[in-house]
C-alpha cells in the first residue's frame, strides 16, 4: 500500500514538473487556455487532480490544493485568503490524542506510534498555518495593499484585513489548555506536542496579531487622510468652477492674525566682509584671486587715441630722438676719455645744456656703459652716488654716476 | 564656528520653512523641548516668534506683534498664496493622478520627472492640464513641449520652496513640508468660510461628474 501510494505520488509530481509551464501559466491567469496545450496533456492532468473543470462549460482551474501549494511556497501577496478554522483542528487533535492515550494502554505500541506520528503531523500544520496566516498578513500590510490602485479599494482591503485579524483572534480563544493539559496528563510526547509546541505558537501568533492590528489601524488613518486629502483638492477645484471669483477674506485685516498666515518675510541680509580681520585673510585673497570680472573704465572719446594714419617720418624722428641720446652718451664718454678727468654723469649734462630728461640720462649712461664689451668697461671706473630709501629696504636710489678712467 | 543655533536662527529670519526634508537636523533641534524657547527668546529681540504649522511639520517665523506695517506685509503676502492656490492645487491634482497610485502628494513624496513626464506625455487629457497650469502667472511657462513646461513647474515650484531637489544631476524632487502649509491653509479656508469642501467633492462623486 505504502509502496502503491509512493509511486503515485511521485508520478503525480514528474507529471507536475513536465507540465509545470502550463501549470504556472493556469497559475497567474486563473484558468487554461485549452487551444495552446495538447489534449493529452490536459486529460492527464485532470485524472491526476491537477485540474478541474469547475462546470461543464466553464474553462479548466486550478485544483485549490495546488493553488495553495504555489501561494504559500511562492509567498504571492494576492493571497488574501485566511484559513481560520481552528476550532476544528483542535478537535481532531484532542480525538487523535485520546486514540494514542487508549493505545498504549492497551499495549498497541505500532498503533501508538502510528497516532503520534499523525498527531505530530496536525500539530505541525496548525502550528504553521498559523504562522502563515500571519505572514500572509503582515506581506499585505508591507506593501500597503499595492496589489489595488484607488485609496478607496485600499480602505476596503483594510478593513477585511481587520476582519480576518479579529476572527483569528476569536478563533484563538478557543485554545484551552487546561483541557489540552488534562489530555496530555503525563505522558511526555503528549505534554510537548500539545502544550509546549501549541502554546509558543499560540503566544507567538498572539503577539503578532496585535501588531497587525494596530498597523492596519494605523493604515487605515492614513487612507483616510489620503482621501480626505484628495476630496479637499478636487472639492476646491469643484468650488472655484462654481463661483470662479472666490476669493477668501483677508484674515491679515481681522484683529487676530491667524498663525497661519503670519509668516515675516526674510529680514536678514548677508553679511559683508572684514578686511581687518586677519583669521579671514586666506578666504579673502582666494576670494580676489577668484575675480574674474573684467575691470574696463568706460572712457570717453579720445581723439588722439582714434585710428589715424601714421607717417613714416614721424617714425624716424623718434628713432632720432634715441640716436641723439645714445650719441650725446658716447659722447660723454669720449669726452672722459679725451680729457682723463672724472666727471659726473649730471656735471656733464648741465655744462653741456643737454635737453633730455635727466633721468633717462642716467639710465642710458648706465645703460651706454653695461653696453660697452666687458675689455671696453675694464678702461672705465663707474661709480654710483646715492642712498639707500628710507622706507623700502633693499631699494637703492642712485642720484648720480661719476665716470673716470682706470 | 556657527552653532547650529545660529545657523537656524539665520534660516526662521531669512523667512524659510524648516520641515524635516528641507533641514532634518533644525527641524529635530526645534522639535526637543527646550530647544525651541532658546530661539523664541531670541527672534523676540526682532518682533518676531516661533510660529509651527501642520501638526509640528514645519516651523517658520512669524510677527509677535502686529503694527500697520507688518499688516500691510502680511496682506500682500495672503493675496500672493491666495492667487497661489488654485494653479497649486491643480498641479497636486495631476502629479497624484498621473502616478496611477491615487495617493496625494505628501512631505517626502518623491516625484520622478522622467516618469510623470512619460504618462503626461501618452494622455492627452493630462498634456492637455499641464499646459493649462504651466501658463498660469505662477509658473509663466511659455513653451509648448511638456518637457519645457514641467521643467518650468518644477523649477517655479522648487524655488517657492514646495519641492526639494536633492541631487542636482538626477531630476527626482521631494515635497517639503510647504506642501503640508498649503493643505493647512486650503483646510483654513474651507472651515472659516464654511465651503465644506469634501462634501462637495464626495456629492459630485456619487452624481457621476466627472471631475
Amino acid at each position: 500500500m505504502n509502496q502503491n501510494i509512493h509511486q503515485a505520488g511521485v508520478k503525480l509530481l514528474n507529471a507536475m514538473s513536465r507540465h509545470a509551464d502550463l501549470i504556472m501559466h493556469a497559475y497567474l491567469s486563473g484558468s487554461v487556455d485549452e487551444a495552446k496545450f495538447s489534449a493529452k496533456v490536459i486529460d492527464s492532468l485532470i485524472k491526476q487532480g491537477v485540474l478541474w473543470r469547475p462546470e461543464a462549460d466553464a474553462e479548466l482551474r486550478l485544483k485549490n490544493a495546488v493553488r495553495q501549494l504555489l501561494e504559500s511556497s511562492l509567498h504571492d501577496e494576492r493571497n488574501r485568503q485566511i484559513d481560520a478554522n481552528i476550532g476544528s483542528s483542535l478537535a481532531s487533535l484532542k480525538t487523535l490524542a485520546q486514540h494514542y492515550k487508549e493505545a498504549l494502554q492497551h499495549g498497541r505500541f505500532a498503533e501508538s506510534h502510528a497516532h503520534l506520528s499523525d498527531l505530530t503531523e496536525h500539530v505541525y500544520a496548525l502550528t504553521e498555518s498559523l504562522a502563515n496566516n500571519v505572514r500572509v498578513l503582515f506581506s499585505r500590510i508591507n506593501n500597503e495593499f499595492g496589489y489595488v490602485s484607488s485609496i478607496d479599494a485600499k480602505i476596503r482591503e483594510n478593513q477585511l484585513a481587520q476582519s480576518q485579524v479579529s476572527e483569528l483572534l476569536d478563533q484563538l480563544e478557543m485554545f484551552q489548555f487546561d483541557q489540552l493539559s488534562d489530555i496530555a496528563a503525563s505522558n511526555r510526547e503528549l505534554r510537548h506536542l500539545l502544550i509546549v509546541t501549541l502554546q509558543h505558537s499560540f503566544s507567538r501568533v498572539t503577539q503578532e496579531l496585535s501588531i497587525v492590528q494596530a498597523r492596519l489601524l494605523a493604515l487605515l488613518g492614513r487612507f483616510r487622510e489620503f482621501r480626505g486629502r484628495t476630496r479637499l483638492l478636487k472639492g476646491f477645484l469643484l468650488h472655484m468652477e462654481h463661483s470662479p471669483d472666490f476669493v477668501p477674506v483677508n484674515y491679515c485685516g481681522l484683529s487676530q492674525v491667524p498663525m497661519l498666515f503670519n509668516q515675516s518675510p526674510s529680514v536678514i541680509g548677508s553679511a559683508a566682509a572684514d578686511t581687518q580681520r586677519i583669521e579671514h585673510e586666506k578666504e579673502l585673497q582666494q576670494l580676489v584671486g577668484a575675480i574674474r570680472a573684467l575691470n574696463r573704465p568706460h572712457k570717453h572719446y579720445q581723439p588722439e587715441r582714434a585710428a589715424h594714419q601714421i607717417h613714416v617720418e614721424q617714425q624716424s624722428a623718434v628713432a632720432f630722438e634715441e640716436d641723439r641720446l645714445k650719441k650725446a652718451v658716447e659722447a660723454y664718454f669720449c669726452h672722459v676719455i679725451d680729457s682723463g678727468d672724472r666727471v659726473t654723469a649730471l656735471q656733464y649734462y648741465q655744462d653741456n645744456n643737454l635737453e633730455f630728461d635727466p633721468e633717462a640720462w642716467l639710465y642710458q649712461v648706465i645703460g651706454g656703459y653695461q653696453g660697452l664689451s666687458l675689455e671696453e668697461q675694464e678702461y672705465f671706473a663707474i661709480e654710483q652716488t646715492g642712498e639707500i630709501d628710507p622706507v623700502y629696504t633693499g631699494n637703492f636710489i642712485i642720484r648720480d654716476v661719476e665716470l673716470g678712467l682706470r | 564656528m556657527i552653532t547650529e543655533q545660529g545657523r537656524i536662527l539665520e534660516r526662521l529670519l531669512s523667512g524659510v520653512f524648516i520641515c524635516q526634508i528641507s533641514d532634518e537636523d533644525g527641524w529635530r533641534y526645534l522639535k526637543a523641548s527646550g530647544n525651541s524657547d532658546k530661539i523664541e527668546s531670541q527672534l523676540n529681540v526682532l518682533n518676531r516668534t516661533l510660529a509651527s504649522a501642520a501638526d509640528g511639520d514645519v516651523f517658520y517665523a512669524a510677527y509677535q506683534s502686529l503694527g500697520d506695517d507688518e499688516r500691510k506685509v502680511l496682506t500682500q503676502q495672503f493675496q500672493e498664496i491666495s492667487s497661489h492656490l488654485v494653479p497649486l492645487v491643480e498641479w497636486l491634482l495631476l502629479v497624484q493622478q498621473a502616478n496611477g497610485s491615487d495617493v496625494p502628494v505628501t512631505q517626502g513624496s518623491a516625484i520622478r520627472l522622467s516618469e510623470l513626464q512619460g504618462t503626461i506625455e501618452d494622455t492627452p487629457a493630462f498634456s492637455e492640464q499641464l499646459a493649462k497650469i504651466s501658463h498660469y502667472k505662477l509658473f509663466g511657462s511659455t513653451s509648448v513641449s511638456v518637457d519645457g513646461q514641467l521643467k518650468q513647474v518644477f523649477k517655479r515650484l522648487t524655488d517657492l520652496g514646495y519641492l526639494l531637489r536633492p541631487n542636482q544631476d538626477k531630476q527626482i524632487f521631494i515635497a517639503t513640508g510647504k506642501i503640508e502649509y498649503l493643505f493647512e491653509v486650503i483646510k483654513f479656508i474651507d472651515e472659516t468660510e464654511s465651503l465644506s469642501l469634501a462634501e462637495q467633492a464626495e456629492n459630485a462623486v456619487q452624481q457621476g461628474s466627472l471631475i
